[in-house]
């Protein structure tokens, strides 16, 4: 494990050295193409990332350039792409929502459809390695198919169909051509939306300031031991991984919680169902029932291995900017931080696949509150220049 | 059948300023048939000819797309009862409301999802509506409004209410006002936490539904709903989302209706829908019912000229969410119709005491229930039975129907059932009455 370490290190100095140059080169390119401020800022987050954050990994194949970003950027936002123009990816990755949807649990895509998981967050998708909640893609240039074609998200008929829609828009005249030397086809149109997304970087965080940068004061006592807490007696860290020069808090691995266990094994013969603000009444499970289609079945990573052993996996997310991202969890069950800790501290939910990392905790009501000062201080500086940068577009049509 | 205002006349009462004309004068009050109407609308006094229904595609039958469906109302004729014309505008749109311009010749019909508006021609033969013109780009005019739900005729304008927002589809809107012709005008964006917009009041969330206006009194009453998010998403799957269920709007907004200016929003939980103003010219009240919550509320001028808003009767039993919909007041303003949609029932109230209002009648009409119209005297009435394409019941009970009674005071009376699944029409929204003699004076 060690040597994989130490080669990985040495990729990623490697990598960061070549991005610093290309980035360079990308932005004498893009000031002469006309890119703006906003193209020019996301070519330089990437050739140095915020503080916190390792070098940005880029395929040799998907250099980074303005003209992609303001591509990318452009597609990312445009309610055209999906079959009736009314979904865009941003409407499901709200950029003033942290980049996921904060008023659902789980999204719902053309004509309503329903989704069965909760839309991630896009901030530092570019360090992920692996996409979907069930890890069911390797990259960011193909991932997009996913949401452009499903019937339950934007419903695109064919990968020919969203480029037919591109070509017919005036204002994509030219574009493509410009950032990739040629039309839009499927594999440009993958790696303009990847490119913007891999922009979309958050970091130096309090945390970061605290713990990589040498500021003493950048946290609170609390949040302090709250750190203390989540590396030691809490164990977090065994799959929220924490670097000695940078953070992703995740171990790019699969893990069954009971979360995924406890939806499908769900019997409450009523749910609490709030009718106004701080007003709930029980609402019994056949009147839910009756007004609404059955839940699709969800197995975890098993429905792409059809492995026993994967079901119920699901991607170890990150926990940078987790205070934004709420509600928590693959299918956005728990809707605050504090769900989120206690639901660790019980345990998860026993069950026999339950990943043997994942035990009672035994935690304080202080020492709760202190884990989730932690998690708030992992909120990026630049956020609210993310979301400038998102809105710097219209939203088609 | 005509309502004896000319259009010259009516012209002439909107330049001189609503207020004053509409108190008094040898015009007489202004009055719309139907009794939910715009008050700027000619009405139809006696027997309405026909009925146009906009009606959802339904997956699965006919042809799917929306449609507007007229039903043959004519007693004696030899299609009473029938269906005897649809325009399908093709595709799904999630068809909802729709409203009449001021001069009642064309009738505006909106689809929640994708915000596309369809233009109606009634007035060349009132029997068999025509499409002939459609806005597709109501969200750009608007400046990202999403979802026009209300149809509302002001003088020389229709004036919409939005439900959403193309930013991220949740219930920050607007009112979004066009001319006649189809013309945007403006934006009017409801007051939300951050901006007031000169509003007094507290909790404002920015949310949208109904609007309504009382022109002598120089008010208009909005009221809010929840976004697309919500609205398009299946009904099961969002009463068991807790985040979701707190995405509702919680006010009722009155407004300055000259300038268009708000003035105080109104806290009432619950998802306040359809608003209906009294029609007596001392009465100065509406009414609207909040959805999740089941309750009846009352806003009114107070002796000392300010306007209030209290809860006034449960609506059924609230713990049992019969959820409340659409409502209709006589145009003596004794008595007001509430269907609740979960029990499929029509009730009466009294509302002859608006600050104690008395429900004194009810009648299941089908397993789901929705719109009602009534007729100006009250001897009619009209039900149908969609919400949302993806809130309707599930199975046997997904009833798509079009079902019309007669009131005779104390009991409704069964006349006849248009099934809008076997006529391979879809689910079946809004309905607005037409008539010949409206257009042959």
């Amino acid at each position: 494990m060690t040597g994989l370490s130490n080669r990985r290190a040495r990729i990623g100095r490697l990598l960061a050295f070549l991005l610093t140059l290309a980035a360079a080169m990308a932005i004498a390119s893009a000031a002469a193409n006309g890119a703006d401020d906003h193209d020019r800022r996301a070519v330089a987050r990437i050739a140095a990332p915020p503080l916190g954050l390792p070098p940005v990994p880029v395929p040799a194949d998907n250099p980074v350039t303005a003209e992609k970003v303001a591509l990318g950027r452009k597609l990312f936002m445009d309610r055209r792409l999906s079959r009736n123009s009314t979904m865009s990816c941003a409407m499901c990755h709200i950029p003033e929502q942290g980049f996921t949807n904060n008023e659902l649990k789980t999204p719902v895509g053309v004509e309503g459809r329903s989704l069965r998981r909760n839309a991630p967050t896009i901030l530092n998708v570019a360090y992920a390695r692996a996409m979907f909640h069930d890890a069911r893609d390797d990259f960011l240039e193909t991932q997009v198919f996913g949401p452009l074609l499903a019937r339950v998200e934007m419903a695109n008929p064919s990968v020919g169909a969203v480029l037919a829609t591109i070509r017919g828009l005036d204002d994509y005249a030219g574009l493509f051509e410009r950032a990739f030397g040629g039309p839009a086809n499927a594999h440009t149109l993958g790696q303009a939306l990847a490119t913007y997304q891999r922009t979309v970087l958050a970091a130096n965080t309090p945390f970061d300031r605290w713990y990589y940068g040498g500021d003493q004061d950048a946290i609170s006592p609390r949040a302090a031991a709250g750190f203390e807490l989540f590396t030691g007696k809490a164990g977090c860290s065994a799959c929220h991984l924490v670097g000695e020069e940078s953070a992703l808090f995740t171990d790019h691995g699969l893990h069954d919680t009971g979360v995924g266990y406890a939806r499908e094994t769900a019997s409450d013969e009523s749910v609490m169902v709030e009718i106004a603000p701080g007003v709930s009444v029980p609402v019994a499970r056949a009147v839910i029932r009756s007004v609404g289609l059955p839940p699709e079945k969800d197995l975890g990573r098993l429905e792409v291995t059809d492995d026993p052993d994967d079901l119920y996996k699901y991607r170890t997310p990150s926990l940078r900017n987790v205070a934004l991202t709420a509600p928590y969890m693959h299918d956005g069950s728990l809707q605050t931080l504090t769900d989120v800790v206690r639901f660790y501290d019980r345990g998860g939910v026993p069950h026999d696949g339950l990943d043997p990392l994942i035990e009672p905790l035994g935690l304080r009501d202080d020492e709760v509150a202190a884990l989730v000062a932690f998690l708030e201080s992992l909120t990026g500086e630049a956020i609210d220049d993310l979301i400038a940068d998102a809105r710097s577009v219209g939203v088609g049509g | 059948m005509r309502h004896p205002m000319s259009r010259g006349l009516l012209a002439a009462f909107v330049f001189a300023g609503a207020v004053a004309v509409t108190a008094a004068g040898p015009i007489g009050p202004a009055r719309a048939d139907e009794t939910c109407q715009s008050p700027y609308l000619p009405k139809i006094t006696g027997q309405e000819e026909f009925l146009y229904v906009w009606t959802l595609g339904m997956e699965g039958v006919g042809d799917q797309s929306d449609k507007l469906v007229t039903i043959d109302v004519r007693p004696g004729s030899a299609t009473y009862g029938k269906v005897i014309a649809k325009v399908s505008v093709g595709g799904r749109h999630e068809a909802h409301h729709a409203g009449f311009t001021d001069d009642r010749r064309f009738f505006w019909a909106g689809g929640l999802d994708d915000s596309m508006i369809f233009i109606f021609d009634v007035h060349s033969d009132p029997s068999r509506p025509k499409l002939v013109k459609t806005i597709d780009t109501f969200v750009k005019d608007s400046g990202g409004v999403v979802g026009p739900h209300t149809f509302y005729a002001l003088p020389g304008r229709m004036m919409i209410t939005g439900l959403s927002n193309a930013n991220d589809h949740g219930g920050k809107s607007a009112l979004v006002e066009y001319t006649n012709d189809g013309l945007f005008v403006a934006t009017h964006w409801v007051p939300d936490g951050k901006d007031m917009r000169g509003a007094t009041g507290n909790g404002a969330d920015g949310y949208n539904y109904d609007v309504r206006v009382l022109p002598r009194k120089n008010v208009m009453l909005s009221s809010s709903f929840t976004g697309w998010s919500n609205y398009m998403m299946d009904f099961g799957k969002m009463l068991a989302d807790e985040a979701a269920m707190k995405r509702f709007g919680q006010t009722v907004t009155l407004w300055n209706l000259h300038t268009r200016q708000p003035r105080k929003v109104f806290t009432v939980p619950g998802a306040p829908l359809e608003i209906r103003w009294a029609w007596g010219p001392n009465h100065n009240y509406a009414f609207t019912t909040a959805a999740l919550t089941s309750k009846l509320w009352l806003i009114y001028e107070d002796d000392a000229g300010q306007w209030q808003a209290k809860a006034v009767a449960d609506i059924g039993d609230p713990a049992k969410i019969p959820l409340p919909v659409d409502i209709s007041i006589s145009s003596d303003d004794r008595h007001l119709w509430i269907d609740t949609f979960m029990d499929g029932t029509a009730r009466l109230f009294d509302i002859s005491d608006p600050h104690n209002p008395k429900e004194v009648y009810q009648k299941k009409i089908g397993a789901q229930l929705n719109m009602v119209s009534q007729s100006w005297d009250g001897k009619r009435l009209y039900f149908t039975s969609s919400l949302l394409a993806n809130w309707d019941k599930q199975g046997n009970d997904n009833e798509q129907f079009l079902k019309a009674y007669t009131w005779d005071g104390k009991q409704l009376t069964h006349k006849f059932t248009v099934d809008f699944r076997k006529e391979n029409l879809g689910r079946s929204h809004i309905m607005r009455f037409g008539a010949r003699s409206l257009y042959s004076g």
